[in-house]
């Protein structure tokens, strides 16, 4: 089945502003961090974008989204209930189809000659007809920026996996004991890479977990979390992980965006130049 | 007969469990060698691990008890230096194959068996150690540790919670109480390591999590250990013990892995086990602030804090690994690692924790078994080792894995009922004996894998017992309880190890039978060996006046024994509740600490300029003084205490030293002299030793006569008329105290009732004077016997002497007092450098020997600040005493006048039998006197065919003359390894020929002067060695410290350098001269039919 939608979460805390901010692409256009994460949706083949925003925010989003203004709904997340509750937003947009969900302070660079990263994993969850997260091995001291995934490989697949567990930001003392996939190096695990195909089954997840909150919690509201979900999506379906050729920036990271920056113009024709610079700068006293 | 690679290889359990001493005892000595190489081929190209130990102890055991037997001892021999010298440095294969290319070259011997001995014994024991280490490595949950080599790559984060700080009361804190475990039965150890690892079926333990209060210090049974975590305004590590008052501010990465610089090993060792700053950092060099950077935050810092209440060391409860768990699962809560912050830990928090735990005891260097973070667990439970399976780190490996499972017994297993008919039944104690277990679980592991029958039959009837256990508990039984733990200690225990127990805990027991009859219903051994922490089980009904009654016994029973055995501080006698809740946490706010930590923190503070402080320091400092001025008086009083401390004790020692040096004959002049020596370097190590010209060569058969097989037929019966005469007396050599066989404890050596003879538990004393009885039945005219003494042992001795002689109605055994005493001194720097850097010694296990490094540099920090060369007073008075050497307990004889009185009561005397205390195989042998009558001499020595074991010196030529040479003087340690012949030490003298040495006659004896004169005339002669000792100095619940010592020695040994002493040297059975100089020889002197040998000895009165 076609993947024609996606969802975009951009309403968390201190996150709003992270998808606005300026940024030169590959080709060295300068535009901003949300209209490359739209490039990158569409790259996929994706018609219909969602995007889940803190009240408020919706012209301000619109407005950076240059070309891609026209294919966008948005959501507005009243309070801050967490990455599940702002994923369910967006329920009624995606109806009963699968979607393709990324995260808004992210920016993704390909490795493949031909496809981005979230065309890669489209391709794989049509193929598989299933949910399927994108990883990427991350070395063990970052495992507190990511949700981590256990599993095994699936036969005769490249660089699939089938998930059997996940934690949410794990130590490495609960990732060695929980989340060890054959096949990878020592001191590195498969962590979610900020894009997802889920189906249907994980919004209805996704409502159970909201059912199931506390009805008097007024104080402080509790979050609904996606990895619980994806936890309980195991029990309910077949649910893959697939190693993407590429690589993810945390924009909201401290020195995120710089890095980010980096990798998109040593990425383009302007590799020399840049390299060039860096060299001059690493040449100078400190 | 089946090939010993059958046994190990079989899956037959009816072939695996033979014991190979059944499979060999038949054997020649052609199949003995062929067997022992097939086993070396063998043990080199297998993976797993059980095969190649196994193997290596089967080599051992050939070449320690079964080659020796088929081989003549006379049969020459030498143990290559090379392959000594690499046994040293740990590289156990390489001398192993120097060691088997000397026996594939010479022929096998006593003395390169002896060497082989060794050297598998070690590498199986490495071996075993290295696979420990690797499996905790390996742990899941573990790995990462040593994988982190940079603190920017450090992954942990404290915990929010504990970032909250409030306004008035800082950061909040995170407290841990966690209770200690006492075992029901180890099934004969079965939860050491290698065991669980190896017999997973056979590894099975009950233990309890138990609080306790001690009784006369605390009203209601607590978790005995507490340990508190929060964030302080400092950028440093602070680490905290207060039962030890120890506090050290942590500002170098590398302090944190110096784990003997002071008290808080433990808790360094917490901090890397529990990942705050992992293992593979060590050796980085950074401050702390940029690992506490990303944990903490910047700026900021962490405090851990420990306290153990009031146990005292020793007690066999497993208090530093339950102190570690509980750190361990403090930490582990801090920064996420364990899935709850407070409360109670889930089983599988409990066992990442209990790896962890495991990790710390290899990092500190100690060792505990698989089942002592119990403490950790809740209630009563069932441990057992598990089978290894397919994913495990030690599948193919071993048979079982490193961690057992544990299952709780909840309320269908033991009701409530049992646990209180429990607890009001057992008495729980601390006996005042603090023993290093070590030896014993070597013992165990060893005895283990040769599955000798009897003590196979007893680990058998452990497993039975534990069952039995189990079943009594479900049925509320505790008196079938008692009975069966005491029928674990009494039967199978002691079959195995039985060194498990001693004279003092016999005592005991003994006296509760007698006392309470069937209201005793048994004894409960705890830990490794009883002594420390006991367990006694009274009918519930009398429990109560038990407890006291108890108490005064061991109180009066350890004030009895206390010269003889090594206790290290007075019995107590707890109050315990079983704790069903694990270890638990709470989130406290700040400023919530275990008592005794403002007293421990505050004078420090104090002391330091205001401005200085912390914010948070001050504030702490104000909330003090409040509580000072508010309600606690208690804290203000020990404040007090703390920072105006009392000076009395101090005084009254030095008052009694000084009392004592002159009571014993100390000599300022010649101490202050000896002082001036050592610092201008005109005494030291390196001037004990010979001149590097000196040629030291071995003796030829001309310079011994070999009485290894036979004596002629003619000295016999010289020896038997000169007995019979009563020509020939005893002197038993027992004035020092045996630091080696105590560890520096002060205990009298020759006191110790280490063995069971002929019933009984024996000391060195009753084995020498039980000879002298036999000899004086066999020969018709008992010897007189004559034990030396110095200023330590001289009192106990005196005592035992004429407890002796009112047993036996009998006289004839003489104690001779010392007449001069030395005063130990801070060593110098230069001797220690040279002890540690020049002189060869064992390298120990890698991180055993990093931990002895980072005490080196304690100790040579600690003779710097105390003073090279100055007095040695800050101890016990009688510990910075020291024997003078016992080249002075003859001349002793004859200053103190009792040789003049032997000679007076018994005139036809004209020899003597010298011989140290702890050469049990010495006896009035009549051929050996007859070979030494014929033959004239002043002195005949005897000596013995030398092992691995026989460091020190030995029989040689030396510039071409014949005559011994003390380890202290060779100036090339190859030299020793040239040698044939060790010194035993035991002496025949001609008295009549030694007097005139010394210018004296027996007229002269009575002119105390002149011999006064005489002796210290004759002592210039000889050469004075400089020697370090360890000296231990108890403080706090049971704790030891042990400090290295410098004294001065006059060995006897040199008697034989003088040109006008004749001598000669008699080669005799090394059963009649080896020496017992450390308890981890015993097991191989009672297994080597010498223990057998010795009561054969012996006429013991029951």
């Amino acid at each position: 089945m076609t993947i024609s939608k996606a969802v975009i979460t951009a309403a968390g805390k201190d996150q709003a502003h992270l998808p606005l901010q300026t940024v030169v692409d590959q080709s060295g256009r300068a535009r901003s961090a949300l209209e490359l994460i739209l490039a990158e949706v569409v790259s996929a083949g994706i018609k219909e974008i969602a995007i889940v925003v803190a009240p408020g925010e919706q012209d301000r989003y619109h407005a950076a989204a240059g070309n891609f203004a026209s294919r966008l709904t948005f959501f507005p997340q009243p309070e801050p209930r967490g990455y599940g509750d702002a994923i369910l937003r967006a329920r009624s947009f995606v109806g009963g189809e699968k979607f393709l969900h990324l995260v808004g302070d992210h920016l993704y660079v390909s490795d493949h000659s031909q496809w981005s990263c979230a065309a890669q994993l489209v391709a794989v969850a049509e193929r598989e007809d299933c949910s399927v997260s994108a990883i990427q091995p991350t070395h063990e001291s970052k495992l507190r920026f990511f949700g981590t995934i256990g599993g095994s490989p699936v036969a005769h697949a490249e660089k699939l996996f089938e998930v059997t567990a996940i934690l949410e930001k794990p130590t490495p003392t609960q990732a060695e004991q929980a989340l060890i996939v054959a096949g990878q190096r020592s001191g590195y695990y498969l962590c979610f890479f900020g894009m997802h195909v889920l189906t249907p089954t994980v919004m209805d997840l996704l409502v159970e977990a909201k059912a199931a909150l506390p009805a008097n919690a007024t104080d402080k509201p509790s979050n609904i979390n996606l990895s619980d979900s994806l936890r309980k999506l195991i029990q309910r379906e077949k649910y893959l992980a697939f190693q993407i050729q590429g690589q993810r920036f945390n924009i909201g990271e401290t020195y995120g965006l710089l890095i980010a920056q980096m990798a998109l113009a040593l990425s383009g024709p302007d590799r020399d130049r840049i390299l060039v610079e860096l060299i001059e700068l690493l040449a100078r006293p400190k | 007969m089946r090939s010993l690679i059958d046994l190990i290889v079989s899956s037959e359990p009816a072939v695996r469990d033979l014991s190979m001493e059944s499979q060999v005892s038949a054997l020649t000595l052609p199949e003995l060698l062929n067997q022992a190489e097939l086993l070396d081929v063998f043990r080199r190209d297998r993976e797993n691990l059980y095969e190649r130990v196994r193997a290596l102890f089967f080599l051992y055991a050939i070449h320690r008890f079964h080659l020796p037997t088929l081989v003549p001892e006379s049969k020459p021999g030498k143990i290559s230096f090379e392959g000594h010298h690499h046994f040293l440095h740990r590289r156990f294969n390489e001398a192993i194959d120097v060691f088997l290319a000397d026996q594939e070259r010479s022929g096998p011997s006593w003395a390169v068996s002896s060497a082989l001995a060794s050297a598998y014994h070690r590498l199986a024991f490495q071996t075993l150690a290295d696979q420990v280490r690797k499996s905790v490595k390996t742990v899941a949950g573990n790995r990462w540790m040593f994988r982190m080599g940079n603190p920017d790559e450090l992954p942990l984060r404290l915990r929010d919670e504990l970032l909250q700080r409030d306004a008035n009361l800082g950061y909040p804190m995170l407290r841990e109480r966690t209770s200690v475990r006492m075992d029901f039965s180890h099934s004969a150890w079965s939860d050491i390591f290698f065991l669980g690892m190896d017999f997973p079926q056979g590894a099975r333990v009950i233990n309890a999590s138990i609080n306790l209060a001690v009784q006369g210090r605390h009203q209601t049974p607590e978790p005995p250990l507490d340990c508190c975590l929060r964030v302080i305004d400092q950028p440093v590590l602070r680490l905290v013990s207060i039962d030890l008052n120890a506090v050290v501010e942590i500002t170098h990465l590398s302090q944190v892995f110096d784990f003997a610089a002071d008290y808080l090993g433990l808790l360094k060792a917490a901090v890397i086990a529990s990942g705050l700053v992992p293992a593979g950092l060590e050796g980085h060099q950074a401050d702390i602030a940029s690992v506490l950077r990303p944990l903490v935050g910047p700026g900021l810092g962490l405090e851990i804090v420990s306290r153990v209440n009031d146990i005292p060391k020793g007690s066999r409860l497993a208090v530093s690994t339950n102190l570690l768990g509980g750190l361990i699962a403090m930490c582990m809560r801090a920064t996420n690692q364990v899935s709850t912050l407070t409360g109670s830990l889930t089983e599988a928090d409990r066992r990442i924790v209990a790896a962890r735990a495991i990790l710390g005891e290899w990092l500190g260097g100690s060792g505990g078994g698989w089942q002592d973070s119990g403490g950790v667990w809740p209630g009563i439970k069932l441990i057992e080792g598990c089978a290894a399976a397919a994913g495990d780190p030690e599948f193919g490996i071993s048979q079982g894995r490193l961690l057992p499972q544990h299952q709780v017994f909840g309320p269908a297993e033991v009701d409530a009922r049992t646990r209180q008919l429990l607890q009001d039944s057992l008495v729980l104690v601390h006996g005042g004996m603090a023993q290093n277990v070590g030896p014993i679980l070597e013992m165990v592991t060893e005895k283990y894998l040769l599955r000798s029958g009897a003590e196979w039959e007893a680990r058998q009837q452990a497993i039975e017992i534990l069952a039995q256990i189990i079943r009594h508990l479900a049925n509320g039984d505790i008196r079938a309880i008692g009975a069966a733990t005491d029928r674990n200690f009494s039967g199978p225990l002691q079959a195995i190890i039985p060194w498990c127990t001693n004279a003092y805990t016999e005592r005991l027991i003994t006296r509760c039978r007698e006392t309470y009859g069937s209201d005793f219903w048994g004894f409960w051994m705890l830990g490794g060996m009883a002594g420390g922490g006991m367990g006694f089980i009274f009918n519930p009904t009398r429990k109560v006046e038990a407890r006291h009654w108890l108490w005064e016994l061991m109180r009066d029973t350890k004030r009895e024994m206390e010269h003889a055995l090594p206790f290290a501080m007075d019995p107590v006698v707890y109050d315990f509740e079983i704790n069903d809740q694990g270890t638990q946490a709470q989130l406290l706010p700040g400023g919530s600490y275990p008592p005794g930590y403002y007293p421990l923190l505050v004078p420090g503070w104090l002391r330091q300029d205001i401005q200085s402080l912390s914010l948070e320091t001050r504030a702490e400092l104000e909330r003090v003084g409040q509580l000072c001025r508010s309600s606690d008086q208690d804290l203000a009083t020990r404040l007090i205490a703390r920072i105006l401390p009392g000076k009395a004790d101090a005084t009254a020692t030095r008052q009694s030293l000084s009392d004592l040096l002159e009571i014993h004959g100390f000599d300022p002049i010649a101490h202050q002299q000896l002082r001036e020596d050592l610092l201008a370097g005109r005494l030291g190590l390196a001037q004990n030793l010979l001149p590097a010209t000196t040629t030291i060569e071995d003796v030829g058969d001309d310079d011994v006569v070999d009485c290894r097989q036979s004596v002629p037929h003619r000295a016999i019966d010289l020896g038997r008329q000169a007995i019979a005469n009563g020509e020939v007396a005893v002197v038993t050599l027992a004035a020092g105290v045996g630091s080696r066989w105590t560890q520096g404890a002060g205990v009298v050596k020759a006191l110790h009732p280490f063995v069971r003879l002929a019933g009984r538990h024996r000391s060195f004393l009753d084995i020498h004077l039980a000879k002298t009885q036999q000899a004086g039945r066999l020969y018709g005219c008992r010897p007189l016997h004559v034990v030396t003494t110095g200023y330590l042992t001289e009192q106990p001795i005196r005592a035992a002497v004429e407890r002796w002689k009112h047993q036996h109605q009998s006289a004839g055994v003489y104690v001779s007092a010392g007449k001069s005493v030395g005063l130990r001194l801070v060593p110098t720097i230069r001797d220690l450098r040279f002890a540690w850097e020049e002189m060869p010694q064992q390298v120990l296990d890698q991180q055993q020997q990093k931990v002895r490094q980072s005490l080196r540099a304690a100790m040579l920090n600690w003779a710097q600040a105390t003073g090279e060369a100055t007095d040695y007073v800050d101890n016990l008075p009688m510990q910075c005493l020291h024997p003078v050497g016992h080249w002075f307990e003859i001349p002793n004889l004859l200053r103190n006048g009792l040789l003049r009185d032997l000679l007076l009561e018994q005139p036809q005397l004209k020899y003597l039998l010298l011989h140290n205390v702890d050469t049990l195989g010495a006896s009035v042998e009549p051929g050996l006197l007859g070979v030494h009558i014929q033959n004239g001499t002043c002195l005949s020595i005897e000596v013995i065919t030398r092992r691995m074991e026989d460091r020190g010196g030995g029989l040689a030529r030396v510039n071409g003359r014949t005559r011994l040479v003390e380890g202290l003087a060779m100036p090339n340690e190859r030299d020793e390894f040239g040698l044939t012949y060790y010194n035993s030490m035991t002496t025949w003298i001609d008295i009549d020929q030694l007097l005139a040495r010394f210018g004296l006659n027996r007229t002269e004896l009575n002119h105390s002067e002149r011999v006064v004169k005489a002796v210290r005339q004759f002592a210039r002669r000889l050469p004075t060695y400089i020697t370090l000792k360890d000296v231990k100095k108890r403080w706090g619940n049971g704790q030891e410290d042990v400090f290295p010592v410098c004294q001065f020695e006059k060995l006897w040994g040199d008697m034989t350098s003088l040109t006008d002493v004749t001598c000669q040297y008699l080669a005799v059975p090394t059963l009649r001269g080896q020496q017992l100089k450390d308890p981890a020889q015993l097991d191989g002197w009672l297994r080597d039919g010498s223990a057998a040998a010795t009561e054969r000895g012996c006429d013991f009165v029951a």
